[in-house]
């Protein structure tokens, strides 16, 4: 900055506050920290570092060494890697375009399918199990890790981006991105064909949009602006389309978002309500509706590509699997006629529908009575007791499409192997007094006819809409006592053989009341009914309305992700990961005694975890400090305090407490994006032990600047103290990076004293370790 | 109340100037209670009145007038609790477990309930005092008392649920509510069904709900004490009130914890509100903290230490309860004690081996085989003393051969690192395991593990284990190197495949006789692999050699080893009940529990509608209204300055808090929940229907006020009256039971 500028600044200053000098010596012994407010005064190295150029080299240096540690011997291992398994399997079947079901949205899985399209995967490798060699195979697998390479070398820019935004010093922003750069875990977990880079790389998209978007608030509504919102909620639909836990960057920006908007709405910022609407449309355009279009975009990408039948098929309900190309239900399902005999399955617990010609007993253990009618179970097996007869009421045709059963006909169900009819009747069944029981009754007993009666109601069925096999769901209703009927997993007791109760239940919108004619045994003739279906051709798959088939898949994928609770051996729970306990065991090859360990940069994530809790005390000690009148922080520091690293902590928290009322299975590697955060609020301490000055303010002036908010500038100043600090702490994290990296890259294969040295905390369960003890009884 | 007329005393002091407390102690005012309380406030507002009082108004000066009045309302919950206490002559849902529980401290059998103490020591003084003697299994809901005092047993929750009504009056009289308020109040809680059928059976629930209450009571006190002055001797009294009162409800049931949240968020809103204050010194500040710890932390805790004191004094033989806790417990009861055994592991030492972090008990084999995998001999754990949990530890160091006469030479001791088979001495068979995937844990980093072999069989390779001492005892030094009973743990690693023997908490299925699994796992969990030897005997040892026993728990380690089970039993409470629900469900009143039913009688836990949906109501527009006044606030207006606003805000405020409190958090429990969970969050919305009532009416005058209490009062009777044959058991015929189903999923049994 050139002589008269500095002295016009110098002059402004002087309006407000006279005495400079005396200013000047304020700033040593009050906590009324005055920064430099010359550029120049800052000390040389801050000068040379803060200038474009440095920062472009810094940036270069750090992306260079980001791809060098993210790409050195990506081809290592040629085999599968732990959930490779699944990713990898996932890309072929876009390949394929053959139908799977996984808990995680699409995105990161349709670009893992488009990386291996674009190498030329031809998507037969099956990747079946752990180890499963590449090269033989001939799978162009390098291809495939490179989009994560590529997205995890990326995010360590991005980093440093975001801490020069906030207004840091580029010392710090470049120590913030030396935590991601040299760590082990985000290599590790970037190198494979893993969904987490693409998350983290969004995730950390969607903080540098929104620090963008937020920092043009005094211009708000110019292109820019607007640009700046669109794009974070672009990347926020992106990190929630990669991965299910995305969602949790959702739920970060929405409440910086909220606290943003209860700000506007202050009254004290004389603020009009319709400019308040106009900002809260904005940004319901911009945060919700936006995300969600684009988010139902992806899915819709994902069932236009996989229009095949495939592993997925029996995932989901027949209606759906019918709109799939080659589909067995498409293929098997038919129509039933009246007079067919079929078999009958509970949808929930896949038991048959059963009877055998052994009753109930007359008085039941807590002195209840039954009716002593035959038993009605669930029974699990293929059996002929399996088997009944649809029986008209009503006249029928002798031939035609006027044989077909149909939604809301009423029915009777004759057991074939003691020729009685299904019945239910208002007595208590065995196990639940409140459900009616179910049982038989001789075909010829005319008195008990109106008890036999059952009417077929299809789920989601329509009028006239036939049932058929396979394919139709249906409740069974009983018509006099309006119960529908239902089983449920207990099991009777020794007098039933242990089979399961089945029942009449009052609910007769019960979730589980559903059932499914499993097979059509034979027709009213007894002769193979195939013929009905002659040769005709294969049957064009259905169309259903996609808004349909995304509300049932996105209900299956919760309801299975909730579901996967399995132990599994390197499981580990949310408390243990910032102080990296135990990391997870991706890969080992006997022969030559090599591994992949996942696991983080010690120093790393200590100096997080440390800056965590020291952000934790400054802000709680602030707090009660300013309670009883007294002010410690200058503005500008409270201000990025609050701010900024408030952000940063909201982003950390959300992405890291919600695990803790997950009953799922739980792996180091769900840690990585508050890591990655963590890192962020590391710089900022660092920043703040350091110096009390900061670049402040960082928001670009514009008109809708109150005067109020005119501030004096400051500029951060960490003196020659800072660069010497991160040097030896970048040195320090790439020596221990480099000392773990046989564990994190799985080469050179170790020996066991090797892994033993390499085992930093005794919690670490690492493959081929030497045992402790020498004296081995031989 | 026509306290308005008087307000306007001529001889106020002006605003502005002191008019401290003792000016009004020079000239006491002739009553302060003949304002009502918005009139007082105002007149404080305004500085109108001589704020300062001799005795702040606590909920026990009341006027003689309501006294009498309380003791009629008492009457009434009487007849209405203990109506037909006798009815019926049977087991009643959960009286299948409580009743159960006090015949075991009455005969001292040891138990583990997942609730701590207190409420089912009440009950068995009760069944004591009247003379039971245990004998009685409480098997099944509907089994005919026979030689139970059970109506004794009943009138502890009985004359506690009776209690709680009085408390109601008090409490909304202490929050400054106006008479009429209260009362309606203490009568909704007299003719809650669903309150009353929980407090006419022997549950736990009555007991918590009247701590419950008693607390909110004793704190709303200390609250009205603390505005007043701090540190007199009645602003103590409340405080230690208060603490002894949460800990006699956590006592009754974890759920008090919840209450205990609720006051303790009330701590922290006054500690920070004295923090502010700059008039408050540091040291000043420090004592309030201090005192506040003591009471309401330390108190508390002791409390509910001293509960289970007194519970493992009373129960000091062996029962059922045993399998639960851990080997040292186990020997602190009577009847479950060892005699002493052998320090000294050696070659040829007939031992038994018990699992270190699961209770499944010891190292067990019996002649059955597994029906799939190998077929061989089941290895299992069992949590009985049997002669098949007896195994011969004998040297395998040699090749191939097992050293079968280890009786001929001199004694060797197992060190870390010795290649050992494990003979089952009843079966003649060694420890063997091998690449067979084990029946239940049906994966690949698991392996079967089984008995093989036969009689003067040697065995195989696979028979060998290895020693890996994990850890001695501190105070044995040698037993971090060589085997010692009870004081050295250790993992068995298998010499071939070199995984480890395992178990964890999966039961093998009726072929294995419902014991626990035993495997050898590739990837063990440490703590899963550890093992002990309990016993140990060596013929060549000679008698005097040294011995070992357990050592026997201190109080505190036996109460934390409690805590640890009871939490992971709560946890695994979490089969579907035909009758249990989720929480979202409760404020609706969507579905009772039936509790009882026989011979077209039935017990059927429903609330009142009217009061249930008028209390969720009450609810809702506090949380609508309080919204759009925060919303008004940041808006810039000046609702928060209005005393009416102020005053309502912070009784409304604190009565929603607690039902918060007691409702939100058993959306975190993935445990069975049921209606009566509702209940502490229920009588906080009850509180606050009333404190909403009071707010609506304050315009009115007291005629009409009490004229809309009576009509509401009305319906909740009818109400009442109409469902009471479900709360009492009583006959009814079968069109009334179909005509009160209101609501379709009321499903009430015929």
């Amino acid at each position: 900055m050139s002589e008269a500028s500095s002295s016009r600044l110098r002059q402004r200053r002087a309006e407000k506050a006279p005495d400079l000098s005396s200013a000047a010596i304020e700033h040593d012994d009050d906590d009324y920290a005055i920064s430099p407010q010359n550029p120049n005064n800052r000390s040389e190295l801050e000068k040379v570092l803060d200038n474009e150029k440095a920062s472009m080299a810094i940036v270069g240096i750090l992306t260079a060494l980001a791809i060098a540690t993210r790409f050195y011997k990506i081809n290592h291992p040629d085999e599968v890697v732990f959930d490779e398994v699944h990713f990898g399997k996932f890309a072929s079947h876009y390949i394929q375009r053959q139908y799977y079901f996984d808990v995680h949205p699409p995105l990161a899985k349709m670009l893992f399918g488009l990386a291996g399209w674009f190498v030329g995967f031809d998507g037969k490798f099956a990747f079946d199990n752990i180890g499963d060699n590449y090269s033989e195979a001939h799978v162009p697998y390098v291809g495939m890790r490179a989009l994560p390479a590529i997205l995890g070398s990326l995010t360590v820019p991005l980093v440093y981006a975001i801490m020069k935004e906030c207004g840091y010093s580029t010392i710090v922003a470049a120590f913030s991105a030396c935590i991601v750069l040299f760590d082990n875990g985000h290599i590790a977990q970037s190198r494979l064909i893993l969904l987490d880079a693409t998350l983290i790389f969004f995730m950390t998209m969607t903080m540098y949009s929104y620090i963008r978007f937020r920092k043009l608030r005094y211009q708000d509504f110019t292109p820019q602006w607007w640009g700046w919102l669109l794009a974070t909620g672009t990347f926020m639909a992106c990190t929630w389309a990669s991965k299910v836990n995305g969602i949790l960057t959702v739920f970060a920006v929405g409440i910086a978002v909220l606290i943003d908007l209860w700000d506007i709405l202050d009254v004290k910022k004389n603020y009009s309500m319709e400019y308040f609407t106009r900002h809260f449309f904005a940004r319901v355009a911009g945060f919700i509706v936006l995300p969600i279009t684009l988010y139902l975009f992806f899915f819709w990408i994902h069932l236009a590509i996989l229009s095949n039948s495939g592993p997925g098929d029996s995932f989901m309900s027949p209606a759906f699997q019918e709109t799939l190309k080659g589909n067995e239900l498409l293929l098997n399902s038919q129509d039933i006629r009246y007079l067919d005999t079929i078999t009958i399955k509970h949808k929930d617990t896949g038991v048959f529908l059963h009877s055998h010609p052994e009753r109930y007993p007359l008085k039941y253990d807590d002195g209840r009575i039954s009716s002593q009618g035959q038993q009605v179970t669930g029974y699990g097996h293929d059996d002929p007791n399996n088997y009944w007869q649809v029986i008209p009421t009503k006249a029928l045709p002798e031939t035609g499409r006027g044989r077909i059963v149909r939604h809301d006909d009423v029915i009777q169900l004759l057991h074939v192997a003691t020729d009685t009819v299904l019945l239910a009747h208002d007595v208590a069944s065995p196990l639940m007094p409140t459900n009616e029981e179910f049982t038989t009754v001789q075909k010829d007993d005319q008195t008990r006819y109106n008890d036999t009666l059952f009417q077929l109601k299809l789920v989601d069925g329509h009028d006239g809409e036939a049932w058929k096999s396979k394919s139709s769901h249906f409740r069974l209703i009983h018509v006099k006592t309006k119960v529908a009927m239902w089983t449920h997993p207990k099991q009777l007791p020794d007098w039933a053989f242990k089979q399961q109760e089945v029942n009449g239940n009052k609910n007769l919108n019960d979730r589980t009341a559903v059932w499914f004619v499993h097979q059509i045994v034979a027709d009213e003739t007894g002769e193979d009914f195939k013929h009905r279906v002659g040769d005709q051709p294969d049957k064009a798959p259905k169309k259903r309305n996609f808004f349909k088939k995304f509300a049932e898949l996105q209900l299956s994928m919760l309801q299975h992700n909730v579901a996967l609770t399995q132990s599994h051996p390197y499981a580990s729970s949310p408390i243990n990961w910032p102080f990296l306990i135990s990391g997870i065991s991706f890969w080992t090859s006997n022969p030559d005694q090599k591994q992949i360990y996942l696991i983080g940069n010690l120093i790393g994530w200590w100096t997080s975890v440390g800056a965590l809790s020291l952000y934790a005390g400054i802000t709680i000690a602030s707090i009660v400090v300013r309670r009883r009148g007294i002010e410690t922080l200058s503005e500008p520091v409270r201000n990025r305090l609050w701010n900024s690293v408030g952000f940063f902590f909201i982003f950390w928290a959300v992405h890291y407490f919600p695990f803790f009322l997950m009953g799922r299975q739980l792996f180091l590697h769900h840690y990585l994006p508050s890591h990655l955060v963590s890192a962020l609020i590391a710089g900022a301490m660092l920043s703040f032990i350091l110096s009390e000055t900061v670049n402040y303010p960082v928001s670009i002036p514009g008109p809708r600047m109150p005067r109020s908010r005119i501030r004096d500038r400051t500029f951060a100043d960490l003196g020659t103290r800072g660069p010497v600090i991160v040097g030896v702490f970048a040195v320090a994290m790439l020596g221990l990076f480099l000392y773990i990296a046989p564990l994190t890259y799985g080469t050179p294969g170790l020996d066991g004293e090797t892994v033993n040295s390499k085992r930093l905390l005794s919690t670490w369960l690492l493959h081929f370790q030497a045992k402790e003890t020498g004296d081995v009884a031989v | 109340m026509s306290g308005g007329v008087r307000a306007r005393r001529p001889a106020s002091p002006p605003p502005g100037l002191p008019h401290a407390a003792p000016t009004s102690q020079r000239f006491p005012h002739p009553r302060h209670d003949h304002l009502d309380a918005d009139a007082r406030k105002e007149a404080a507002s305004r500085g109108l009145l001589p704020s300062r009082r001799t005795h702040a108004p606590g909920g026990l000066n009341l006027a003689p007038a309501e006294w009498k009045l309380l003791i009629l309302v008492v009457l009434l919950a009487c007849g209405v609790r203990l109506f037909r206490l006798s009815q019926p002559n049977s087991v009643v849902f959960d009286e299948v477990h409580f009743g159960k529980f006090a015949s075991k401290y009455i005969k001292s059998e040891y138990f583990v309930d997942v609730h701590p103490p207190l409420a089912k020591l009440l009950i068995t003084l009760a069944a004591f005092v009247f003379g039971y003697d245990g004998r009685f299994d409480f098997k099944d809901i509907a089994k005919v008392y026979d030689h139970v005092p059970y109506v004794a047993m009943r009138m502890v929750p009985a004359t506690l649920g009776i209690a709680t009504v009085p408390l109601a009056y008090l409490t909304l009289r202490a929050m400054e509510c106006r008479a009429t308020t209260a009362l309606l109040a203490a009568l909704f809680i007299t003719f809650e069904n669903g309150l009353i059928t929980q407090s006419r059976f022997i549950l736990l629930d009555s007991p918590l709900i009247f701590f419950t209450a008693l607390t909110t009571f004793v704190w709303t006190c200390f609250c009205n004490e603390d505005k007043h002055e701090s540190f007199t001797d009645s602003w103590w009294t409340w405080l230690v009130l208060t603490g002894m009162s949460l800990g006699a409800v956590v006592s009754c049931k974890w759920v008090g914890l919840f209450t205990i949240a609720t006051v303790g968020l009330g701590t922290i809103r006054q500690l920070w509100n004295l923090l502010g204050d700059l008039r408050v010194s540091p040291r000043l500040w420090m004592r309030h903290f201090v005192a506040r710890a003591l009471c309401l932390i330390v108190i508390p805790v002791l409390f509910y230490m001293f509960m289970f004191w007194l519970h493992f004094l009373i129960l000091s033989n062996a029962g059922d309860g045993d399998g639960f806790m851990s080997s040292e417990f186990q020997h602190t009861l009577r009847g479950r004690q060892m005699a002493d055994t052998f320090a000294d592991v050696a070659i040829g030492s007939e031992i038994t081996i018990r699992h270190v972090n699961t209770q499944g008990g010891y190292l067990h084999s019996h002649p059955h085989t597994y029906p799939g995998g190998s077929k061989q001999q089941q290895v299992t754990l069992y949590p009985h003393r049997d002669a098949n949990n007896d195994w011969r530890i004998l040297n395998a160091t040699h090749d191939s051969e097992t050293d079968l006469e280890w009786m001929e030479k001199p004694l060797t001791y197992i060190n870390s690192g010795m290649r050992v088979k494990l003979r089952h001495i009843s079966t003649d068979m060694c420890l063997h395991s091998h690449e067979m995937r084990p029946p239940v844990s049906d994966v690949d980093f698991q392996n079967e593990v089984s008995c093989y072999g036969m009689p003067n069989f040697p065995g195989d390779a696979n028979d060998d284990w290895i020693v890996e001492i994990e850890r001695g005892d501190r105070r044995d030094r040698e037993s971090a190197h060589r085997l010692r009973t009870l004081r050295t743990q250790f993992r068995l690693r298998h010499a071939l495949s070199g995984c480890y023997l395992f178990s964890h908490k999966v039961k093998l299925p009726e072929w294995g006789f419902e014991q626990q699994e035993v495997t050898c796992n590739k990837n063990a969990v440490r703590a899963n692999s550890l093992w002990f030897v309990e016993t140990s005997y060596h013929p060549k040892l000679p008698k005097d050699a040294p011995k070992v026993n357990y050592r026997l728990p201190g109080f505190l380690s036996k109460f934390l080893e409690l805590q640890q089970v009871m939490w992971a039993t709560n946890a695994g409470l979490t089969d579907r009940h035909m009758f249990d629900s989720r929480p979202d469900a409760w404020p609706r009143l969507r579905r009772g529990i039936n509790f009882w039913v026989k011979d077209h009688r039935q017990i059927y836990l429903l609330g009142n509608p009217m009061i249930w949906w008028l209390s969720t109501a009450a609810v809702f527009s506090y949380i609508v209204v309080r919204g759009f006044l925060i919303l008004r606030a940041k808006r810039g207006y000046k609702d928060f300055e209005n005393t009416k606003v102020v005053k309502y805000d912070a009784l409304c405020g604190f009565l929603f808090l607690g039902w918060g409190l007691h409702y939100f958090p058993f959306y975190l429990m993935s445990r069975q929940l049921f209606l009566h969970h509702y209940f502490p969050a229920l009588y906080f919305a009850i509180l606050l229907s009333c404190g909403v009532f009071d707010l609506v009416t304050s315009t009115l005058r007291p005629r009409a006020r009490l004229y809309i209490a009576g009509f509401l009062l009305c319906i909740a009777i009818w109400n009442f009256v109409y469902l009471s044959p479900l709360v009492y058991g009583n006959r009814w015929t079968r069109a009334k039971c179909e005509q009160a189903k209101w609501l379709k999923t009321w499903d009430l049994a015929w």
